[in-house]
């Protein structure tokens, strides 16, 4: 009896060792960790009043003290396509690999102003055709390798050479971004690009063919990121899904569409950053179900706060919301190799027939503006002429007899399953734009399926009409052009399968103009002609809305998509 | 019916020609003492009348509100309960009164005709499962039993998931999941008939397989099987709700009641109404076709009597 009570005990013990040095690299460990995470909240809650009266004591110091657990729960509504940056666009993988990946330089953390990261500083000659960059020293890749000038080029190189070891190009890695920002792959005419040259390990020379007004704009992107050429050797196409960089944060694990986890980077190069030990980014497709955990403390960030509800937690104790700039497009997009959206006039009748300021006031609680360009207004190239298609049904009828579709007809109307920061719930507002549609005598019926599986099937051409969005990522016009409606980004980002010759042209030179009002006459014109044309019907200009507790601190979201977590900590 | 035979175990006395003798000496056939029965049972009638109720209203729908169930109204957006919109209206501003009485159509569409394919595929096969027996009995029965191994709705959503989210899928999908519940109550009522005098006498007669099933068999199960039918209609409705609750059922702009359930109960705290009403009428014609297959089986069973 004795003997048995003694193994019992033993067993015990070893049961609470073993589970103390469980490592983090097991994926499971992450629910454990979530469990952690919300009895210290708890714990955090009990203590609360004590710590008030000490710091009452504390006075000038106003610093509100770091909560012990800096454990960091950010939930959003959808997954990451991928963890390859590079390779995908959507925000969900940006918005991860912001935090494992940094660039050579980065934005300013309320704008599209240019910084210092990975590159401490920087040259430009006198005819605007050769870059210098100077890189950081010391920094190492997450697997402990140096980060010099020669991974630069491996990068540059992976993106920008098809025949690069790298390029993972039979694995269905394709690299339209780089190809949209720097006018093409290695050997195409506009390739910005000429050369890249590593002068020593921490200076590298990028030399241009022709000079181009956004090459440091481009440099800055997210998309342009570091990855340790250690790590692309040893993964090969598994990168995706085994990240490894040089930023603040480590890839720890990953289970699809539930969380992603990430450790500290505890050698990182900028000295006592990040603050947080941990950051999970948690899958809640529900809006309301993420804004119940956040009440309830399980997390501690969420994305997609419903417009409706951001009043309410501007009021509510214990809740911050946040604000992102507005800098985006959410647009209903035509399949114009589709009959029969392949005839304009049908789609300026289905432009005619939506009723935007109802669907902003139904489902944006006024956060966002009708849009009538695709760019935002503050970008360069805005083109403020432009007559927007006005809600006007019985036109819209006419425009319908015109082109032979006086009966009508069916069609799918594809909505997005999640939360976009330029559509809150599409779903939602795909029955508005059911109801505006069927009042033109047009049946549709709603699709919807799970997002990434959404995000693949648009680029296979198999949708009728389509709802997405884009969101600028560097506050470059061509960013948003040249991306949605080029002939060269068919299909990756390029889902209406618009294709116009004219507009291809003057984006191109856009591209190489380094004046700005050069420039924006360009994109204005191309505008101009897009608007004729309308392969999208542009939806709303959005101010995404956030909400988070009020133990984070520093949290400032960007106007891009993602922000890197760098400096943000909780206090108790 | 005239071909129905007592239910208690009296000796059955020749062919079928004799049977209307046989009502004369019965002083009550045994439907016309069940529908007394029923009449006395005070909760069934509560179930007609709800039940009814519901019939006319998802008859008459246009008559009853001046406006369409899917108009889009930003002013309207969630106003409370009022003169105007009776039941309020939801967050695209439609009238929820109007939906809700559209919806009654949809929910007993789907009742109706879930049942019906559940009940007249599922007595078939009872039938021949309980009356051939052997192999063919083993085959369906077993069927059945894979069938109702899984939890019901699961298999509906797989079965959803299979033909895509549709009313017409979900309504098939409940269709299928009732199947083995009707086939192995008739299998087995079947098989307790098969042992009754009359039926041995019918085959002793040379009466062919066909026409003693359909003649004797089928109308002596015929009293579990409207009771269950009776039930199954407000499972039907409740399955077929929880599918549209889970988007896989009826779709955008149909005024499913699940469906409505599940768009508005982000607004369960600033706009009740928006879900308090589908919710209402989801509970009262469920109770209402379980009070009346309830008031039914007490009804229908000869050891209630008295």
């Amino acid at each position: 009896m004795k003997k048995s009570l003694w193994l019992l005990l033993l067993a015990l013990t070893l049961i609470v060792v073993m589970a103390a040095c469980g490592g983090n690299n097991d994926p499971n460990d992450g629910e454990e960790n979530v469990d952690a995470a919300n009895n210290e909240d708890n714990m955090d809650e009990n203590n609360g009043n004590n710590e008030n009266d000490a710091n009452d004591e504390n006075d000038g110091n106003d610093d509100a003290a770091a909560a012990g657990d800096q454990t960091l729960i950010f939930a959003r509504g959808g997954d990451s396509q991928s963890l390859d940056f590079a390779s995908v666009t959507d925000g969900e993988s940006s918005r991860i690999t912001l935090q494992i990946y940094e660039s050579l330089l980065k934005f300013n953390e309320n704008s599209f102003e240019v910084e210092p990261s990975l590159a401490h500083d920087w040259d430009i000659s006198d005819d605007d055709l050769t870059f210098t960059f100077y890189l950081e020293e010391g920094v190492t890749f997450h697997d402990g390798t140096d980060f010099n000038a020669d991974a630069v080029k491996t990068n540059f190189d992976r993106w920008s050479d098809p025949d690069s070891e790298f390029a993972f190009a039979d694995d269905g890695y394709a690299y339209t971004t780089y190809g949209n920002q720097f006018g093409g792959f290695k050997g195409d005419d506009n390739h910005i690009i000429d050369e890249i040259n590593v002068i020593d390990d921490h200076e590298i020379e990028f030399v241009l063919n022709y000079p181009s007004g956004a090459f440091l704009q481009n440099i800055a992107m997210s998309y342009f990121a570091m990855t340790s050429p250690a790590a692309l050797e040893e993964y090969g196409s598994d990168i995706n899904e085994n990240p490894v960089g040089t930023g603040p944060f480590k890839f720890v694990s990953w289970n699809k569409d539930d969380r992603i986890v990430l450790d500290k980077n505890e050698d990182y190069w900028q000295p006592d950053l990040p603050k947080l030990d941990q950051v999970i980014f948690q899958v809640i497709p529900d809006n309301s179900a993420r804004l119940t955990a956040l009440r309830s403390g399980e997390i501690d960030i969420m994305d997609g706060l419903n417009p409706d509800d951001y009043e309410m937690i501007q009021e509510e104790p214990g809740l911050q919301p946040f604000e992102r700039e507005t800098n985006n497009i959410g647009y209903l997009g035509f399949n114009t190799d589709k009959a029969p959206f392949d005839d304009p006039l049908v789609r300026q009748a289905m432009n005619h027939a939506v009723d935007k300021e109802t669907l902003i006031s139904l489902l944006y609680a006024d956060l966002a503006v009708p849009a009538k360009n695709i760019l935002p207004p503050a970008y360069l190239g805005y083109n403020d002429d432009i007559e927007p298609y006005e809600y006007d049904p019985e036109r819209a009828q006419e425009l319908l007899e015109e082109a032979g579709y006086a009966d009508g007809f069916e069609f799918d109307l594809w909505a997005m399953p999640v939360a976009r920061p330029y559509m809150p719930d599409a779903e939602r507002a795909a029955e508005v734009l059911q109801a505006n549609f069927a009042d033109i005598g047009l049946e549709s019926n709603i699709v919807t399926m799970e997002w990434a599986t959404y995000l693949e099937e648009i680029e296979t051409g198999v949708q009728d009409v389509f709802m997405l969005g884009w969101s600028g990522t560097n506050g470059d016009p061509d960013y948003f052009l040249g991306n949605l409606l080029s002939t060269a980004t068919i299909p990756s980002s390029n889902q209406t399968f618009y294709s116009n010759t004219e507009v291809d042209d003057l984006l191109e030179q856009a591209r190489s103009v380094v004046d700005e009002d050069e420039r924006a006459a360009l994109y204005e014109e191309a505008l101009a002609i897009i608007h004729e044309d309308a392969p999208m019907i542009n939806l709303v200009h959005s101010t995404p809305v956030l909400a988070g507790s009020d133990r984070v601190q520093n949290y400032v979201p960007h106007l891009s998509t993602s922000e890197a977590l760098t400096h943000v900590e909780l206090s108790e | 019916m005239e071909t129905v035979t007592p239910t208690n175990k009296k000796p059955m006395p020749g062919p079928e020609r004799n049977e209307p003798e046989m009502e004369k000496i019965e002083v009550v056939s045994p439907w016309k003492d069940a529908y007394w029965q029923l009449k006395k049972n005070k909760l069934a009638m509560v179930g007609i009348f709800i039940i009814i109720f519901f019939i006319i209203v998802a008859l008459i729908a246009p008559l009853l509100t001046p406006y369409a169930f899917n108009t889009i109204s930003a002013g309207d957006r969630l106003s409370s309960p009022s003169a105007a919109h009776w039941f309020g209206t939801d967050d695209l501003g439609r009238d929820i009164f109007t939906r809700i009485v559209y919806g009654a159509r949809i929910s007993l569409m789907v009742g109706f005709f879930a049942v019906t394919g559940a009940l007249v595929f599922g007595t078939f096969l009872g039938i021949i499962a309980g009356f051939f027996g052997r192999w063919i009995d083993m085959l369906i029965s077993r069927i059945f039993d894979i069938m109702l191994a899984f939890p019901s709705i699961l298999l509906a959503i797989a079965i959803v998931a299979i033909l895509g989210p549709s009313l017409q899928n979900a309504l098939i999908a409940i269709a299928i999941i009732n199947i083995p519940i009707f086939g192995r109550l008739v299998r087995s009522k079947v098989i307790s008939i098969r042992q009754e005098e009359y039926i041995m006498a019918a085959k002793a007669q040379g009466m062919k397989n066909g026409r003693i099933l359909f003649h004797h068999v089928l109308p002596n199960s015929l009293a579990p099987i409207i009771v269950q039918a009776t039930l199954g209609f407000g499972v039907a409705i409740l399955e077929a709700a929880a599918l549209g609750f889970l988007g896989l059922g009826a779709q955008a702009p149909t005024p499913e009641w699940g469906k409505m359930l599940s768009d508005s109960r982000q607004f369960i705290q600033s706009a009740p109404w928006t879900v308090l009403f589908p919710g209402i009428s989801i509970m009262l014609v469920v109770l209402g076709f379980n009070m009346i297959g309830d008031g039914l089986r007490d009804a229908l069973d000869p050891k209630m009597k008295n």
